[in-house]
C-alpha cells in the first residue's frame, strides 16, 4: 500500500483510517482539507485539483518516510484527491498512529505543512461569477524542480490548465548539468570532474558560511552531500543565507537546504541531517564521508568537527566570522588542526556570534566561498597553503594575512594530544586503576591506540587491539562476554570511539585519563 | 625602547578602536607587550584567551620581541 498517493474518486475517511489501525498504537492523529467557498474574498463554486503525478508522488513519499523517521511513528498516509471537487468534499486526507499522541500530532501537522510546501499539486478555483483561476500550491516556489509551475500559475490566471505535459519538459526533461566552465580549466578537467562526482562532502551548518559553500558544492557536481544543522530558518537570517526564502521562516534549514540543492543540481545526492552535530552522532556520521566543513557559529561544535576530523584522519575545512572579519583553517591529517591553534576551551563570551556582534551578509559570503574552494580544492589534490595554518581576512581593509602554526608539541610525532571532550561526558568515563589485581574483572579491555604505540609499551591485559579509528567508523567489536572497556594513551580517542559504540547500544566505557593517567608505581 | 608594529583582529580591534598601530615599547616578551596595550586601550580578553603571532607565524607569549616585528593579537572567533 503506497504511503502517498493521487485519488481521482471521492475519499472514504473510514476506509483509510482502517489502514493505519496497529493495536501497539495508543494514538490516531488526522488531519482533513476541505474545499471552502471563499478564497481571497471571492466565493467559490467548486474547484479542480490537478497534480504532475510521477514528480507529486515521489515528494509525497519522500515528506511520509521523513515524517516516519522523524517522528518514530508506526503508520503514516497521505491520500490527496486529483479532479474536479464541489464544495465541502474532501481534499486531503492524512492519518498517523502511534504509540503516543504527541508524536502523532507532531507527524500529522509535519505531513499537511510539507506537502502543501513541497508537493506539486495545481488548484484551479472556479468562482460564483463564472469566472476561475489557477491558484499556486502553497509557496512552490522552493520546492525542487517545479520553478515553471509559478510561471504557468501567471500564464493561465484566465482558466486555462497548464498541462502536465509542460511542467514534464522542465521537471522531468531537465538539461542535464553542464560542468563545461569549470572543466576547461587544466586542474580540473574530465579526471577532476570525475573526483568531484566522486567526493563524499558533510557540511556541519546550513546558515551563514554554509548557505553560499553548499550552492558552490552542489553547482560544482560533488556527488554526495550532507548537510547537518537542526536549525529553523528565522527571518534574521535572510540578509546572509539567500539561498532561503522568507516565505520557508521556521522549517528546518537542512530541509530547506536539501530541497534548493536538488532544484541546483538533481545529479548531487543531498543528505539532510535535521539534528544539531555532537560527539554522539558525528563520529559515525562522518565516517562515511570523505571532507567534513564545519560552517557553525559556535565553539564546541568547531572542536567537535575538529576532533572527529582528526579521529578518523580525514579533512576538514573550518571558518568562523565576526562582523568584518573571517577566520579560515584547512586540517589535514597529520598537520596543525583547530586545537593546536586554540589549545584551551574558549570562554564564549570571548568570541562573540553574529547575533550579538553584528554582521553583513558578504562577510559570511566570503568566508563560505574560500571554503568551498578549500573543499575543490582537496578533492582535486590541489596545494593549498591554508593548510599550514590561519588565514585572517579583515573584509573591511582587505587585507588578508596567513599566519603559520605547528603542531602542538605534545602530537609532534604521533595522534593529536589535544583532542579532548568539550562537553563533559562523565557517564560514558570510568576510573580504574588498572595495577590492581581483578581491577578489569567483567570487563573486555580494547587497547585503541595505535599499532606503534601498542608495540612501544604493550598492555598485558588488552584483550582485542582496534585503533580507536576504526571503532570510530564502524567497525564491529567481537562478540565479548562483559562490558567494553576502551583504552588508550590520554583517555581521549577511548572516549570518543566509546561514544560511537554507545550510540550503536554498546555497553562501554573510557577509561578515564588513558594510561597516562594511571597511579605510578615505582 | 623598540618599535614594533601591533595589529589586532575582530573584538581587540573594535576595543582598541584601530586594525593596527606602531607601538614604541620596553616590552621584552609578547605577553609584556599585551599587558601594556591591555593597560592603555581597555582591552577586557587575558592572555589565556587569544593567540600571539610574530612576523607572521604562531608564537608563544614569553617569545621575545625584536625592532620592527610584526606582531598580530588574535582571538578565537565562532560566528557562522
Amino acid at each position: 500500500m503506497a504511503r502517498f498517493e493521487f485519488s481521482e474518486h471521492p475519499l472514504d475517511p473510514g476506509a483509510l483510517h482502517a489502514t493505519v489501525e496497529d493495536r501497539t498504537c495508543g494514538g490516531f492523529a488526522s488531519f482533513e482539507g476541505w474545499v471552502r467557498d471563499f478564497n481571497d474574498g471571492r466565493p467559490v463554486q467548486r474547484l479542480e485539483y490537478e497534480a504532475y503525478a510521477r514528480l507529486a508522488t515521489k515528494e509525497g513519499e519522500r515528506i511520509v518516510a521523513e515524517a516516519i523517521e522523524r517522528f518514530g511513528v508506526t503508520h503514516a498516509r497521505c491520500v490527496h484527491r486529483v479532479g474536479e471537487l464541489a464544495l465541502g468534499e474532501l481534499a486531503v486526507w492524512i492519518g498517523v498512529s502511534a504509540p503516543h499522541r504527541a508524536e502523532a500530532f507532531a507527524a500529522c501537522r509535519y505531513i499537511i505543512d510539507e506537502v502543501k510546501h513541497r508537493v506539486p499539486i495545481w488548484k484551479q478555483e472556479h468562482y460564483v461569477d463564472g469566472d476561475s483561476g489557477w491558484v499556486n500550491c502553497e509557496r512552490c516556489a522552493a520546492a525542487p524542480n517545479i520553478s515553471a509551475h509559478e510561471h504557468h500559475g501567471h500564464d493561465h490566471d484566465h482558466g486555462h490548465a497548464p498541462t502536465p505535459a509542460a511542467i514534464g519538459v522542465h521537471a522531468a526533461g531537465l538539461p542535464a548539468p553542464d560542468y563545461s566552465r569549470q572543466r576547461v580549466l587544466p586542474e580540473v578537467g574530465d579526471a577532476g570532474q570525475a573526483r568531484l562526482r566522486a567526493a563524499r562532502v558533510l557540511v556541519i551548518g546550513a546558515g551563514g558560511l554554509g548557505a553560499p559553500l553548499l550552492g558552490y558544492l552542489a553547482g560544482a557536481g560533488i556527488g554526495t552531500l550532507g548537510v547537518v544543522d537542526g536549525d529553523v530558518l528565522d527571518a534574521s537570517n535572510l540578509h546572509r543565507q539567500t539561498i532561503y526564502s522568507l516565505a520557508d521562516v521556521g522549517r528546518p534549514k537542512a530541509l530547506l537546504a536539501a530541497a534548493r540543492l536538488r532544484a541546483l543540481n538533481p545529479e548531487v545526492d543531498v543528505r539532510p541531517y535535521v539534528q544539531r552535530a555532537d560527539r554522539a552522532m558525528l563520529p559515525a556520521l562522518a565516517a562515511g564521508y570523505d571532507v567534513l566543513v564545519d560552517c557553525s557559529d559556535n565553539f564546541a561544535t568547531r572542536f567537535v568537527v575538529n576532533d572527529v576530523a582528526v579521529l578518523l584522519g580525514k579533512p576538514a575545512v573550518a571558518a568562523s566570522i565576526y562582523q568584518y572579519e573571517g577566520q579560515l583553517q584547512v586540517v589535514k591529517p597529520g598537520g596543525p588542526c583547530v586545537r593546536c591553534v586554540w589549545p584551551r576551551t574558549t570562554r564564549p563570551g570571548v568570541v562573540g556570534n553574529c547575533a550579538e556582534a553584528g554582521v553583513l551578509g558578504p562577510v559570511p559570503g566570503v568566508l563560505g566561498s574560500m571554503q568551498a574552494l578549500e573543499v575543490i580544492k582537496l578533492v582535486l589534490g590541489l596545494e593549498s597553503p591554508a593548510c599550514d595554518g590561519v588565514v585572517l581576512v579583515d573584509l573591511r581593509t582587505l587585507e588578508t594575512r596567513r599566519v603559520r602554526a605547528r603542531r602542538a608539541a605534545g602530537c609532534a610525532a604521533g595522534p593529536c594530544t589535544e583532542v579532548d571532550a568539550v562537553e563533559s561526558l562523565d557517564s560514558l568515563e570510568i576510573e580504574l586503576d588498572l595495577g590492581i589485581a581483578g581491577a578489569t574483572v567483567g570487563w573486555t579491555v580494547v587497547d585503541v591506540r595505535d599499532p606503534a604505540e601498542i608495540r612501544a609499551a604493550p598492555l598485558s591485559i588488552a584483550r582485542l587491539q582496534v585503533p580507536a579509528a576504526r571503532l570510530a567508523a564502524g567497525d564491529e567489536l567481537p562478540e565479548s562476554a562483559g562490558p567494553v572497556l576502551l583504552v588508550c594513551a590520554r583517555g581521549q580517542r577511548s572516549l570518543l570511539a566509546a561514544q560511537a559504540l554507545a550510540a550503536r547500544g554498546i555497553a562501554v566505557r573510557s577509561l578515564r585519563g588513558g594510561l597516562a593517567g594511571q597511579p605510578r608505581r615505582d | 625602547m623598540i618599535s614594533v608594529e601591533v595589529q589586532y583582529y575582530a573584538l581587540l580591534r573594535e576595543q582598541a578602536g584601530t586594525s593596527r598601530e606602531k607601538v614604541s615599547t620596553s616590552a621584552v616578551s609578547a605577553q609584556a607587550l599585551y599587558e601594556e596595550l591591555r593597560a592603555r586601550h581597555g582591552l577586557t580578553p587575558d592572555v589565556s584567551q587569544l593567540r600571539v603571532a610574530i612576523d607572521g607565524e604562531f608564537a608563544g607569549w614569553q617569545d621575545a620581541l625584536h625592532d620592527g616585528a610584526e606582531v598580530v593579537f588574535i582571538p578565537p572567533v565562532a560566528g557562522g
